[in-house]
């Protein structure tokens, strides 16, 4: 076997090694995550959060305002996919109530409309 | 004439691992590095978490139901809820956050600090909410940690926009009722060395002996403002709360829902065994009138 042949051979096997270790023995830990990282069961229950602090303040644009550190797609994408996943999971009927209720409203909720005048 | 062979030995093959090992790392961090998308609460910025209890605070409010907001609580893995939730509150009056944020805050801090009940009052329709799926409920008391005399006061001189709070809102722990206003029962001076600062401390009972918290405190002085909350601090009493004093300073304190103002309120010497001179804190204790 040439030289040249072990050489690669001695690379590929060191970076099995180096990938090994980063990807399952000291992969890379994120501590400081943002809600849109959460796994979709989380998501519901956030969005579910949302839904019941928003029967205390009727504040749409506080909703709106939780519901955006979700992620970057619209806040009614947010809705439908915790929705989805609620009537999926059975989840009991007044949470989806109080959910629908907080999509209905944001269905019809115009951000515009709340910007402060230049 | 015929070159020798020139003798290298295997130390190409060390220097291929050690470039293989390195582009390894270098990939596994940080070319594609473990993608979390599927992270638990506990992993969120501080800042993230924050928002997270005050929405299980605010969810508790509207649904007071105790067991969910304990079970999504224990997902951020803090070391002591009840604690960590007492500070955020505490930290959300000095910030002067909506004053509903800090009852929330506040209240499900007692109630953590308390335990769960058996009978819990529902006021509204979501009243049959029940732990979410991925939810595995398991009530515990938290236990006390703080001692009294590590306990002080975050006294800023910022104004506050706090209304006033004595309306009772849907809670497992006794609240005042309109129209029972609290009535001076005991002021005295309290001598213990081991506070480390002169407080005015107070103590809120409703007509029944009973504790309440969320009693929202005025203290007044030449020049400033400040408002505070019994239950803030549940290790020391549900209804118990304090303001740190400054020597010089001559304080009133009167209670949010009305009642006659504590006037006079400075910080007293007191004397301790050795003849040493230290500040001492006054102790006041409300009593709901219950007419």
């Amino acid at each position: 076997m040439s030289r040249w042949i072990a050489f690669f051979i001695a690379i590929a096997l060191g970076a099995a090694a180096g990938m090994l270790y980063g990807w399952v023995f000291n992969p890379v830990e994120y501590v400081d995550t943002a809600p849109n990282s959460l796994r979709l069961d989380y998501k519901t229950d956030y969005v579910l959060m949302v839904a019941e602090a928003y029967t205390l303040d009727q504040d749409v644009n506080l909703a709106a305002r939780r519901l955006a550190s979700l992620g970057d797609v619209s806040v009614s994408a947010h809705m439908d996919e915790a929705l989805a996943f609620a009537v999926q999971n059975n989840y009991p009927q007044p949470d989806l109530l109080l959910m629908r209720s907080l999509a209905e409203v944001l269905d019809s909720w115009n951000p515009n409309l709340d910007m402060p005048a230049p | 004439m015929k070159k020798k062979p020139e003798k290298r030995g295997n130390w190409y093959l060390l220097t291929g691992l050690i470039l293989g090992v390195a582009f390894g790392l270098v990939y596994a961090w940080v070319v594609s590095p473990v993608q979390y998308v599927d992270a638990g609460p506990n992993s969120l910025r501080e800042d993230f978490k924050d928002q997270y209890r005050l929405l299980v605070a605010l969810a508790y409010l509207s649904d007071n139901n105790y067991v969910r907001a304990e079970a999504r609580l224990k997902e951020l893995k803090d070391p002591d809820i009840a604690q960590t939730l007492a500070m955020q509150a505490q930290r959300s009056l000095a910030d002067g956050k909506t004053e509903m944020e800090t009852r929330a805050l506040s209240l499900l801090a007692v109630a953590l600090g308390e335990g769960p009940t058996p009978v819990v009052t529902m006021p509204t329709a979501t009243a049959t909410v029940a732990p979410s799926p991925t939810s595995t409920p398991t009530p515990v008391v938290a236990e006390p940690t703080a001692s009294p005399a590590s306990v002080t006061e975050i006294a800023t001189q910022a104004p506050r926009t706090l209304q006033p709070t004595a309306t009772p809102l849907p809670s497992r722990t006794p609240t005042a009722t309109p129209g029972d206003p609290f009535l001076l029962e005991e002021q005295s001076l309290v001598c213990d060395p081991a506070l480390t600062a002169s407080l005015i401390q107070i103590k809120v009972y409703d007509a029944a002996g009973q504790e309440v918290p969320g009693v929202e405190a005025i203290v007044n002085w030449d020049g400033g403002e400040e408002h505070f909350f019994t239950g803030l601090k549940p290790e020391l009493g549900l209804g118990y709360a304090d303001f740190v004093m400054n020597t010089g300073v001559t304080y009133v304190l009167r209670l949010a829902d009305g009642g006659q103002p504590v006037p006079d309120l400075t910080p007293a010497e007191c004397e301790g065994e050795a003849g040493t001179r230290y500040y001492g804190s006054w102790l006041l204790v409300f009593r709901a009138s219950g007419r």
